[in-house]
């Protein structure tokens, strides 16, 4: 992976992770989770650290930013399936973190 | 295990005890049959197969005695004051090895051999002692010379208690057979019966550790196969599964997959035991929230060493048969403590896989990228490496939580009791039926 991707990949991560820290429920938290698990498994689990530096505190712009870093791996040849679904799962972890 | 073939020694010696009139249980003359349903011969060929089967309790007590008697230590105070001398050689226990030793010596009987030890007799007396022979053989794999190793001194004290009172039953027994033709009595009874007393005597002024009934042999934990299990059932067999499938080390992402399970189960578990049982159900909360914590702290952790598949996937059937359980569902103070046995042995489990892994470096910490600053005209450097091991093993957050959150702590653990066969034997020990019990006890045609 060349350092752009691994960037992309560790913005993702890192939005993910205050994500399912503060969810509403269990299962939301579990849901943001299991997406932060899927994009690790996509990569061969050879993903970078999480890095929090200058990261907000408001959701809205963590899930924004994690949107926006999951849909950008297809620029780095991920296979779009696999966006498509984990992009699913974290549609789906913002419903149950909303209900 | 020495619990279980201890306990089954323990407890044919003392229904033995509580029989009288042995030669009539034999066969022999009494008030309803005077002329005897078996001849003298007969009786003492029984009465040679009963020699054996004790030849085969007293081996074991010899030399059960004889492996922990390093580190049994007597509670009498040595007169000498020679620290180079072994202080062993002197009290109580080493007595009754020397008198367990000169009984079985002089004893012409020769073992129980495998067709006497596993061929079930029609006379009960004859039975309960092939019982109890079959027991000691089976307690010698339990209590072999590698147990000294492993002891401590209150648990080789509990055992040398136990040798003590099988002694003792030895010696009452020996008496009451008398009668029977041709039986060969116990090399100096008194003496062995005298040393087993003090022993034991001895052996309980300190505080015996009964969990020496944990120590030996125990048999493979074995996956539930079958069809699952309906309701909470099928949640606890998936769970019991999980622990077996992880005897195999788990690659990190199936373990951060087995961590969620865990979280998710501990947490939708919690209502159902508040009803039953609060202090569980409070447990049960802490565990959830303690894994969590490991969840959050296993993100910068990977490794690609490890399998942990079919684990990974009876923690999803955790999680999948815990939906079909209805939420009014009322679950029994047992099928509870079922859980928290196996909740108990997953997190000392994955307690284990964590810190091995941190430390041996199967579990490695991910590599923080670089900051690319545009104020300073140096190149940003490619990754060589995408993990690095942990410096420090100890100092990682994640050992430290598994250490002194996840890991079941002593006080957890049920503390051993003696059980209720120890006190059984003690008690037949003294037994002496009544008169109405032993007219009733006697033989009927």
């Amino acid at each position: 992976m060349e350092l752009p991707h691994l960037r992309t990949l560790a913005q993702a991560r890192s939005h993910l992770a205050p994500l399912a820290d503060g969810a509403q429920s269990v299962e939301a938290s579990s849901a943001y989770e299991r997406a932060l698990l899927d994009l690790d498994r996509i990569h061969g689990d050879e993903s970078p650290a999480l890095d929090a530096d200058g990261l907000t505190e408001d959701r809205a712009a963590l899930y924004a930013g994690a949107l926006t870093a999951i849909e950008e791996l297809t620029n780095y040849g991920i296979d779009a399936l696999d966006v498509e679904l984990v992009l699913a799962k974290l549609e789906d972890a913002r419903a149950l973190d909303r209900s | 295990m020495y619990g279980e073939t201890g306990e089954l020694m323990r407890t044919q010696l003392a229904a033995l005890l509580r029989q009288y009139r042995i030669a009539q249980r034999l066969g022999g003359p009494s008030r309803w049959a005077p002329d005897g349903l078996a001849s003298p011969t007969e009786r003492e060929e029984l009465g040679q197969q009963i020699q054996q089967y004790r030849q085969t309790v007293i081996t074991w007590c010899s030399r059960t005695l004889q492996t922990v008697q390093t580190i049994t230590f007597s509670n009498v105070p040595s007169r000498r004051a020679d620290p180079f001398r072994p202080d062993t050689e002197d009290g109580a226990t080493a007595e009754l090895v020397r008198a367990l030793e000169h009984t079985r010596r002089h004893s012409s009987a020769p073992l129980a051999t495998i067709g006497l030890l596993t061929t079930p007799s029609d006379n009960p007396v004859v039975e309960l002692w092939r019982q109890a022979a079959r027991a000691a053989a089976l307690a010698e794999h339990d209590t072999s010379g590698e147990l000294a190793h492993r002891l401590t001194t209150p648990q080789a004290q509990a055992l040398a208690g136990d040798v003590a009172a099988i002694a003792q039953a030895l010696v009452v027994l020996d008496q009451r057979y008398r009668s029977i033709p041709g039986w060969e009595h116990l090399a100096d009874p008194g003496r062995l019966g005298w040393t087993a007393l003090a022993t034991g005597l001895d052996m309980s002024l300190d505080q015996p550790d009964y969990t020496v009934d944990q120590a030996g042999w125990r048999p493979r934990i074995k996956p539930i196969r079958g069809a699952p299990k309906p309701g909470i059932l099928g949640v606890l067999q998936a769970e019991h599964n999980l622990l077996v499938r992880l005897k195999s080390i788990p690659t990190a992402m199936n373990l951060r997959l087995i961590v969620d399970s865990q979280r998710l189960l501990s947490s939708h578990l919690h209502p159902y035991a508040e009803r039953v049982d609060p202090r569980l159900a409070s447990q049960w909360q802490a565990r959830a929230t303690t894994y969590a914590l490991v969840q959050q702290q296993l993100r910068n952790l990977g490794g690609r060493l490890g399998k942990g598949n079919i684990a990974a996937a009876e923690a999803a059937n955790v999680l999948g048969r815990l939906k079909s359980v209805a939420p009014g569902t009322v679950i029994e103070p047992r099928v509870l403590d079922g859980f928290q046995t196996v909740f108990n042995r997953v997190d000392t489990r994955i307690a284990d896989i964590i810190e091995e892994g941190v430390t041996h470096a199967t579990l490695l910490q991910r590599v923080t990228l670089p900051r690319v600053v545009d104020t300073t005209q140096q190149l940003v450097h490619p990754l060589r490496e995408r993990f690095i091991p942990v410096a420090h093993a100890a100092d990682a957050a994640v050992v430290r939580t598994v250490r002194d959150q996840l890991r079941p702590s002593a006080g957890e653990v049920q503390r051993a009791t003696p059980g209720r066969s120890r006190a059984d034997l003690h008690a037949a020990l003294v037994y002496r039926p009544t008169q109405g019990v032993a007219e009733r006890e006697g033989p009927r045609l």
